[in-house]
């Protein structure tokens, strides 16, 4: 009996510890959050209402209670990402206190997605939501329980205004790369946010020694960097690593001209068949697969895995790393060795046509009443204006969204400080216009994108044929859009 | 097609009553036949005969059928249940066991349905609702968002088994005639002679060739088929593993830990800890120990031992071991809890004669410790089972994400990649259905087996 009294006060004891913990976690969250929108909120009742200065509580309280608001699904969780929508969100709802854009974070595109089509159907949807390039098709595609479209064309509602609620329309300045990929049957759906290339990061300390000057451009490039830098007495365990993603795939297919779906990527009508065999795609997996047997490529043994590999290379345990540029800031600031980005290596056997883009877009909900349509478009275009587009830039590496920011950065003197965050815009700016360095709009791309690094996983690790594989992987893919089509194609 | 199925119904339908009853009259027969009957048609009517229409394969009739010969089945032991009461036979055997039937509600027959609706309400919005709506999922195919969704039939289903129907009968049949081969050669051996040592082998045997059948019955892929063997052999492996690993290491802890040591309780209460943890951070915890880049063990075995430990998810063995090493040790704590409470009910009379009589140690463990726990292994069988099947998902996506090359995607893993990730809702959906069977089937071959030798003391 008092063995179980003591195990039972023991027991108790631990539960609580973790209760408060938990609580207080929250709480402190919950607490530097309002915290946050607080301070923000009087700095903007400062800058604006003056002359209410006597009575700033009543009017803040009023403004947020009368406030329309604009939910704003994020699919950022991370500090940094997170953090600049909350902020931008804060100095917006300041700016305009009639409006009240909240946002909410979510763990992945697809998390908000499922969310929002749910959210729609139950009568609550948000005004806007973040989601990914990748799934362009998907978002066009997606209906209600009403068989209405959930979305609504940005292009559409902005309606060739200029300004809305005082804020500038900056649609129109989006720079070319996400334009193109972006722009559906002559229009914009979604606003482009967070747009990125793919870049190679290099450890110029082990390039240099090596006896290699330069970062290394093409395939062979590598392979010749790869030999000399494995020679070296004290060789890292790799050379060269970038994430098992299926992303990676589509860029080489862009920079080598190759298609991955029919109908020029399902640009000029939907794509109903995709193709993983073509020369392009084997040489790249050839290539991928080349690299690891020779003990060059290090495969950190999980798909999709942005982590492992930036950590590995963080660590100089690789001394090349090809990943998006969305971490350049990242690296930049956190690398202890020479950090210098370069455009990701190529095919050198046969003509470069350009590499595309990738990231997200923010697509606006359908269905809103017309003030609060205003007011999420407004927001939209206060997201990306010239000030908030370089600050995104600035804190990340993402590629500034406009020409605008292009130019205010230059003025800043930005890229001769930061040479490295030049390399992705120069290298979509090198890019030839085509279907194939547009990137691929196809349905179900999420799942073939699964398909895809499913395959290239057994291939790297259980040394099967590349041809064989992807015969497979094609099979399956084909058979998972036609599905796609049947469900959403007319 | 379907009318030979309704009538091999309606032939059976007798045979069960003239098994089950006393003295069948000509009336019951006939109720038992047209019951039968409406058992069958039940599914065929629902689903729309889809699986007997022109196009459709032998498997897919052998899923019909199979549905069928369910639906009839359940209908029929319904049926029984009127036939009992009608003779009263439910009266006879409550008396026998002295069960005493008094008392009622006053107010009326409602009153407990009245008492019980919230549980009810509970049960049927967030249980049987879904679990029916799982059902319709998976003859679709359907995505989140789409305007219209195709029905299937069992496409869903018969895409992950193999395609050709003769064998996927004889299979099953061939296991279930090993067992009880099995069970016959048993009955006919005495105790302690080569024969029985046989037959025990051969019981063993029959058991494992139900794993070796179902093996056998999942497609290997290609062709238009989703390979769900390998997916299957993956479950296996990782649940018995988890299950094994788990309860054997929780009993060896617990018997350790149940000695008289200075301290003891705190050490006990810190065992019990592992439970706590979710199975997220068990991933993460197991993650940081063997990452080849960032891992502590990777790093200590590197440095201080010149090792070179390969990375656990390039290697099928390791990666495996490693889920198995990370969801059993979870689960351990939870483990260690139920035996240490048991061992406390262990008779110590029981083990102080047993001493005296010169047993050892290992004797006394096997002999009196063991069977008196028997009850607490049964129900931690169980729990176990179910956490192995269904709460380790979190665990292996931050372990291995399947890796490699989907060695470690096991059922639970393969229904959330392809239903939620992949947003595939009816093959998720009829995944979910097979994994429910399974857990079904274990638990019925549980109580069957285990729960016979499972000794709650007492007389």
């Amino acid at each position: 009996m008092k063995r179980a009294l003591k195990y039972l006060t023991l027991l108790a004891a631990v539960v609580l510890v973790a209760a408060a913990c938990s609580s207080d976690d929250s709480g402190s969250d919950t607490t530097a959050a309002s915290d946050d929108t607080t301070t923000t909120a009087a700095a903007g009742d400062d800058t604006t209402t003056t002359a209410a200065a006597g009575d700033d509580t009543t009017t803040t309280a009023a403004a947020s209670g009368d406030a329309t608001t604009i939910d704003f699904w994020v699919a950022f969780s991370d500090e940094a990402r997170l953090g600049f929508s909350e902020e931008k969100a804060a100095e917006f709802n300041a700016k305009h206190p009639e409006y009240n854009v909240q946002v909410t974070s979510f763990a992945s595109y697809n998390d908000v997605f499922d969310a929002a089509v749910l959210a729609v159907d139950s009568g609550e949807p948000p005004g806007l939501i973040h989601f990914f390039e990748a799934a362009t098709r998907q978002a066009l595609d997606a209906v209600g329980a009403d068989g209405n479209p959930i979305f609504k064309s940005v292009t559409d509602a902005i309606a060739g205004r200029t300004e809305i609620l005082g804020e500038p329309v900056v649609l129109d300045s989006v720079v070319d790369a996400a334009r193109n990929y972006y722009t559906v049957d002559g229009s914009f759906y979604s606003m482009p946010w967070n747009t990125s290339s793919t870049v190679m990061f290099n450890n110029m300390d082990i390039l240099n020694e090596a006896g290699i000057t330069e970062p290394p451009a093409t395939w062979a490039d590598v392979e010749t960097a790869c030999a000399a830098i494995m020679a070296l007495p004290d060789a890292p365990s790799g050379c060269i690593t970038w994430p098992n993603h299926s992303w990676f795939v589509e860029q080489s297919l862009g920079q080598q001209g190759e298609l991955l779906g029919n109908n020029d990527n399902g640009r000029s009508a939907r794509a109903t068949e995709v193709n993983l065999e073509s020369d392009g795609n084997l040489a790249y997996v050839d290539w991928w697969k080349g690299l690891s047997d020779a003990g060059y490529y290090t495969y950190t043994g999980l798909q999709r895995d942005w982590d492992g590999t930036s950590n590995a290379y963080l660590a100089g345990e690789v001394a090349m790393l090809v990943y998006s540029s969305s971490d350049t800031t990242f690296f930049d600031t956190n690398a202890e060795f020479t950090n210098q980005a370069s455009f990701m290596p190529y095919n050198g056997d046969v003509d470069y046509i350009g590499n595309l883009i990738g990231g997200a877009t923010i697509w606006m909900l359908d269905g809103m009443d017309q003030t609060t349509e205003d007011g999420a478009l407004a927001f939209l275009n206060f997201f990306s204006n010239p000030e908030n587009a370089a600050a995104w830039h600035q804190l990340t590496g993402y590629i500034p969204i406009t020409q605008d920011a292009v130019d205010l950065l230059e003025s800043q003197g930005w890229y001769d400080e930061s040479p490295n965050s030049k390399v992705a815009s120069d290298q979509l700016a090198a890019a030839q216009n085509t279907p194939a360095s547009l990137g691929a709009l196809l349905g179900n791309f999420v799942g073939i994108r699964d398909i895809i690094t499913i395959a290239i996983e057994d291939i790297l690790v259980n040394d099967v044929d590349v041809a064989t594989r992807m015969a497979a992987a094609n099979e399956e893919a084909n058979k998972s859009l036609s599905e796609y089509e049947l469900l959403f194609g007319s | 097609m379907l009318i030979l199925g309704l009538i091999v119904a309606a032939v059976l339908g007798p045979l069960f009553v003239w098994r089950n009853n006393d003295n069948p009259s000509a009336r019951r027969y006939g109720i038992g036949s047209a019951v039968a009957v409406l058992g069958a048609a039940v599914t065929p009517l629902a689903m729309g005969r889809c699986a007997f229409l022109e196009g459709t394969s032998g498997v897919d009739h052998l899923l019909a059928y199979g549905l069928m010969a369910g639906g009839a089945w359940l209908a029929l032991i319904a049926l029984q249940l009127l036939f009992d009461r009608a003779d009263g036979k439910k009266a006879d055997s409550a008396a026998m066991t002295g069960e005493i039937r008094t008392g009622g509600f006053r107010l009326g027959w409602w009153v407990p349905w009245l008492l019980l609706s919230p549980t009810l309400i509970i049960l049927i919005v967030f249980l049987y609702l879904p679990a029916i709506q799982t059902f319709t999922l998976s003859t679709k195919l359907t995505k989140l968002g789409a305007p219209k969704s195709v029905d299937v039939c069992f496409s869903n289903f018969t895409e992950l088994l193999i395609t050709d129907p003769w064998k996927l009968v004889a299979y099953p049949l061939l296991a279930i005639a090993a067992i009880y081969g099995a069970r016959f050669w048993l009955s006919r051996s005495a105790p302690g002679t080569w024969s029985r040592k046989g037959a025990d082998i051969a019981t063993v045997l029959a058991m494992l060739s139900v794993f070796v059948a179902l093996y056998a019955m999942f497609s290997a892929g290609g062709g238009g088929q989703v390979a769900y063997r390998p997916v299957y052999l993956n479950t296996v492996i990782i649940t018995i593993g988890i299950v094994a690993f788990g309860m054997i290491g929780g009993l060896a802890v617990s018997y350790l830990a149940f000695r008289k040591i200075r301290g003891g309780s705190v050490y006990r209460t810190l065992l019990i800890w592992p439970y706590a943890i979710s199975p997220a951070v068990a991933g993460v915890l197991f993650f940081m120990i063997f990452d080849p880049t960032a891992g502590i063990f990777t790093y200590v075995m590197d440095t201080w031992f010149g090792i070179d430990v390969p990375n656990y998810r390039e290697n099928a063995f390791l990666a495996q071991a490693s889920i198995i090493l990370a969801s059993g040790w979870k689960i351990l704590g939870y483990n260690i809890l139920f035996y240490l409470a048991g061992l406390q009910t262990v008779s110590l009379d029981q083990v102080e004669a047993a001493l005296i009589d010169g047993a050892s140690t290992w004797q006394r463990f096997m002999k009196i410790v063991l069977p008196a726990l028997s009850p607490i292994t049964f129900f931690l069988l169980v729990t176990n089972l179910t956490y192995a099947f269904f709460e380790v998902y979190a665990t292996i996506d931050f372990m291995t994400k399947g890796a490699p090359a989907g060695k470690t995607s096991v059922a639970i893993y393969e229904i959330i990649r392809v239903g939620v990730n992949n947003g595939d809702l009816g093959r998720g959906a009829a995944q979910s259905v097979l994994l429910f069977a399974a857990v079904i089937a274990v638990t019925i071959w549980q109580f069957q087996t285990s729960g016979r030798r499972v000794s709650y003391g007492g007389s």
